[in-house]
């Protein structure tokens, strides 16, 4: 208690000077030698013999002031202050150097402050719900593939009676959808992601309705009133202030649903969802237990541990499989923490950005050390004149230290500056689908982190030639000239080292880049079946409540597209339930006729229902048969067409144009093959095509009342979307629509891809840039070091090309040893990225002979300036300096 | 010389505080005089040392500091106890007359072996 009052006074004392108090410390001495003075006299000594005996009892007074001053401030930090001062004048009396120092470690600490920033906002911070470590994603295991999918209603009740391990479990499915809101000829419908939830849903993220009440299990049983509660956004969007939403009714599906609350800011759980739903509105659940429709959360009890919980899942998983064979085969139960499960897509990515950044920071700092060195070794007089008037070597290496650290806040300055931006930048590039990016910003944790990894870097870059200092030796340093003074050949290795160290980390840096550069290229020349160029796409949905409603609303289509096709620039129009990347249906299919027992381990197809000319519209090639016409309609005999994946897997050596297929899409129909088309990757570029059915859309017209609308132009997509606007406004204005472009929708299908590719891509440019400065920073001190050489050669006759040479030869030996290092740690080190190449291996050799070219390149670019001067050495000059 | 020093330090902030209870206020000067003379000049002791004991102690609080005159008129800064002085004399005066019985016994009882 006491000590930390007088440390804070001596703390006050330091920041104020205390000039005062050392007057006042010179009158009380006096004071005191007089009263001393006087009690002499009063003694009756002499007045020459008092005052000798008073100032000769009095002391020191000097001493004890010096004494008296260090006990009344803090003297380390005024040594600190004093080194701080100096540091700062000299560094300004360098601009050129000093801005250049900071520049480099600005990028790095910049880049990095950004990159821990995303990091902590997507990987790091806890969800923002109670006991968010606690919240489970809980889903089917197929045990086959390891694949985590959807679970079927009968499986989750099983799970949910079954287990203990659980608080709370509850059973949801989300899908984006037309949600309108108002009423009458106000009411406008939009796609909303909407979540239809039965019980507990709210209850596992401890959350409930900042505005209103939650559901009531009468509103939440089957045939029940129904209601909604809607996202914060959406409250705001639709009716200005989340109070005005109480009471008003979003329409979904038909059914008019009163909203009853309002969930806080910032919870959209799943998916960005707006409106939450009562699922008993839908009807029954979907009873069968292989329709895997849903999902599941749940939230484990507090005494119980993930891997339990897992352990008690698996064993219900085996025991419903021992149970059901027919739906259950093969399927177990999987549980992940809802973090991990949100984030499972981007923890690499992030991790392997995060280790780059890290790498581009580890090259600065090689950098300012080599800076540093340069200049520590030119003012290897300075410090040896320092040194001679008294200053200890540890007090010389703090004030080097000192240096260092203020040249790093400096740039943790100028780099929170960087981060700032780089920050925004990243969450401008990045996929939409990252979650809790646009959390990513500059806050006190990130400022933290650049001050922390400022700090760090200045220990790594300043030590070294804070330590050169204490070889220097005093005595010749003192005698010989400044050029040749200190510079030993231990510097020059160790400077030749950290550009070495330099390239190597580069490589590693550019080899990754190229091979994920290499996979993107990959990824976009992919065929994907069909040809995107010119596709304007609506994505539309047609109310309907029943089979009939369904028939007569899909009419909205047929008359749409024969007004579309009319209209100047189309070239083709069309309908269809996918594109590439967006299937959403898909089961099992069987031909000629339907067995009575159904193995549902059997073949499965994307299913897919289109009206007439969607093929061609997309560019998807027929290959037999014929294309669906508006003769297949829902009197007339059903008819399929299959791609040539389904054909080769099913019908190996026959035609199967006019076999019978089925698949339980909405019926179980048999469809005759009337035609056989392209196989297109439903999956996206990066997987293999997979079987599909395609079924004209009047003979399924509930599947068909959900349709992107397809249109292939010669026009500019904005004069063709106005026209599709229009014209569905006139058909059928409670149609809701979504206009994007085929491209758009295919470039969303490798976000992903790009974005790590861009990102890596601009940190292996700024590892080349900064090898490339830390080579031209070497090789001209180099040049510099050997002009005396380099002149007596020319002296004796060498020709400036074989100086050219000379100089060259050096750099290439350390761009090639560099090299050498970087390809064994990119061979370690590219493995990590295995997982996101596509179409190249990591040790693809035009890619390391690229990463040899590039790095070469740069060396050999950043090593030619010196040598231009080093061929202009005018030999007499370089002779009489010696 | 460091230990003694440290003893030194110790015991000289416990008699300065003993000296301004017992006199009241008194510049440093008087509180050097007093110390020797109470020593019956065993001791003595110098500025260097006094001074530096006496900001410590002020920065602790336990003093307070301010010009006045002295008896004869001349200008002089007078130390004094504060309240928290008090009590960490009271404090330090048990502590030493403890530990001092305590080493006396050990000397007795030593005495009294041999």
């Amino acid at each position: 208690m006491r000590g930390m009052r007088a440390w804070f006074l001596r703390l006050r004392n330091f920041f104020s000077g205390a000039r005062g108090a050392e007057q006042d410390f010179a009158a009380e001495m006096q004071s005191n030698l007089q009263l001393h003075i006087e009690e002499n006299l009063r003694r009756g000594m002499g007045a020459e013999e008092a005052r000798r005996n008073a100032l000769m009892r009095l002391g020191g007074v000097a001493q004890t002031e010096e004494i008296v001053r260090d006990r009344r401030s803090l003297p380390w930090m005024e040594s600190f202050a004093q080194d701080f001062r100096f540091a700062v004048r000299m560094l300004l009396k360098n601009p050129g150097f000093t801005v250049t120092a900071v520049f480099i470690l600005a990028l790095g600490i910049g880049a990095n402050a950004a990159m821990f920033s995303v990091v902590r906002a997507v990987l790091l911070r806890p969800l923002a719900y109670s006991q968010p470590d606690r919240i489970v994603r809980v889903a089917t295991l197929w045990k086959n593939s390891g694949h985590m999918g959807s679970v079927s209603a009968p499986d989750f009740h099983d799970w949910h009676d079954q287990s203990s391990a659980f608080e709370h479990m509850a059973i949801y499915r989300n899908d984006e959808i037309p949600v309108s809101v108002g009423a009458g000829a106000n009411a406008t419908a939009e796609f909303s992601m909407a979540t239809a939830i039965s019980f507990d849903f709210f209850e596992c993220f401890g959350i409930t309705p900042a505005v209103g009440r939650e559901f009531t299990s009468d509103e939440l049983k089957v045939g029940g009133a129904g209601a909604a509660i809607i996202s914060y956004g959406f409250a705001v969007r639709n009716f200005g202030e989340p109070q005005l939403a109480l009471g008003k009714a979003v329409v979904v599906d038909g059914k008019s649903l009163d909203i009853v609350g309002v969930m806080p800011p910032g919870f959209a759980f799943p998916e960005k969802t707006d409106v939450w739903l009562t699922a008993g509105i839908f009807g029954e659940e979907t009873p069968s237990r292989s329709a895997h429709n849903y999902r599941v959360i749940g939230k484990l009890k507090d005494s119980v541990q993930l891997a339990e919980a897992q352990t008690q899942m698996t064993a219900i998983g085996a025991r419903l499989e021992a149970q059901y064979p027919d739906s259950n085969k093969t399927k177990s139960v999987a549980v992940t923490r809802l973090r991990d499960f949100l984030v499972s897509d981007y923890r690499l990515t992030l991790l392997v950005m995060l280790a780059a950044v890290g790498l581009v920071l580890l090259i600065a700092c090689a950098n300012l050390a080599n800076m540093l060195l340069a200049r520590a070794v030119g003012r290897t007089r300075e410090i040896a004149i320092r040194a001679a008037i008294g200053a200890g070597r540890g007090r010389i290496v703090r004030q080097l230290v000192t240096e260092s650290v203020v040249l790093a806040l400096g740039a943790a300055l100028v780099g929170v500056a960087v981060a700032y931006w780089g920050v925004k930048t990243m969450v401008a590039l990045a996929p939409q689908d990252v979650p809790r990016l646009s959390e990513a910003g500059i806050d006190g944790g990130v400022l933290l982190f650049a001050l922390a990894i400022s700090l760090l870097a200045s220990l790594v870059f300043g030590l070294a030639p804070a330590l050169q200092v204490l070889r220097v030796d005093l005595n010749s340093a003192l005698k010989q000239s400044v050029r040749r003074a200190g510079g030993g050949t231990l510097a020059d290795r160790l400077r030749q080292g950290l550009v070495v160290a330099e390239i190597a980390l580069s490589v590693i840096l550019v080899a990754g880049a190229g091979l994920l550069i290499k996979s993107l290229l990959a990824l976009q020349n992919v065929q994907l079946g069909i040809t995107s160029e010119r596709i304007v796409m609506a994505e539309t949905s047609v109310p309907s409540v029943d089979l009939d409603s369904a028939k007569r609303g899909i009419r909205f289509y047929t008359q749409l597209l024969s007004e579309l096709r009319a209209v100047a620039g189309v070239r083709n129009a069309a309908a269809t339930t996918m594109i590439p990347g967006y299937t959403s249906s898909n089961g099992i299919y069987f031909v000629d006729h339907l067995p009575t027992n159904f193995d549902i381990t059997g073949p499965n197809a994307i299913f897919t229902v289109m009206t007439p000319g969607a093929f061609a519209t997309m560019g998807i090639p027929l290959h037999a048969g014929r294309d669906f016409t508006d003769a297949d309609g829902y009197d007339a005999p059903f008819t399929a067409v299959i791609n040539q994946a389904l054909a080769r897997r099913t019908f190996p050596n026959e035609d199967p144009i006019g076999h019978v297929i089925f698949c339980g899409l909405d019926s179980m129909n048999p469809m005759k093959i009337v035609g056989v088309v392209g196989n297109v990757r439903q999956d996206g570029p990066a997987s293999e095509p997979e079987a599909e059915i395609y079924m004209p859309y009047l003979q399924h017209p509930q599947p068909a009342t959900n349709m992107r609308v397809i249109v292939r132009t010669d026009a500019e997509p904005g004069v063709i979307t106005a026209a599709m606007r229009e014209k569905m406004r006139v058909i059928s204005p409670d149609v809701p629509a979504k206009f994007s472009t085929m491209e758009q929708a295919m470039s969303e299908n490798i976000a992903a891809p790009r974005f790590r590719t861009l990102l890596l891509g601009i940190f292996a440019g700024l590892a080349v840039c900064l090898a490339l400065a830390g080579v031209y920073g070497v090789m001209s001190y180099v040049v510099g070091q050997r002009a005396n050489e380099i002149g007596l050669r020319m002296a004796l006759g060498a020709s400036p090309g074989e100086i050219l040479r000379l100089v060259l030869r050096q750099a290439l030996m350390l761009a090639g040893l560099g090299i050498v290092i970087g390809f064994a740690g990119a061979a370690a080190v590219t493995r990590l990225l295995a997982s996101m190449l596509f179409g190249v291996k990591p040790g693809d050799p035009a890619t390391y002979a690229a990463v040899i070219g590039i790095v070469l390149a740069a060396a050999l670019l950043a090593s030619y300036i010196p040598a231009r001067r080093a061929m202009r050495v005018d030999p007499m000059v370089a002779l009489r300096y010696e | 010389m460091g230990e003694k020093t440290d003893v030194w330090q110790g015991t000289l902030a416990l008699m300065v505080l003993k000296t301004l209870e017992m006199l009241g206020p008194l510049h440093g000067y008087g509180i050097a005089r007093r110390i020797e003379m109470t020593s019956g000049d065993l001791l003595s002791v110098n500025y260097g040392t006094l001074y530096p004991a006496l900001l410590k102690l002020e920065q602790e609080g336990y003093i307070d500091s301010e010009w006045g005159v002295s008896d004869n008129n001349r200008k002089a800064k007078f130390y004094k106890l504060t309240r928290a002085g008090r009590k960490q004399l009271a404090r330090e005066a048990r502590e030493w007359s403890q530990a001092t019985a305590i080493l006396a016994r050990f000397l007795v009882a030593g005495e009294e072996r041999s």
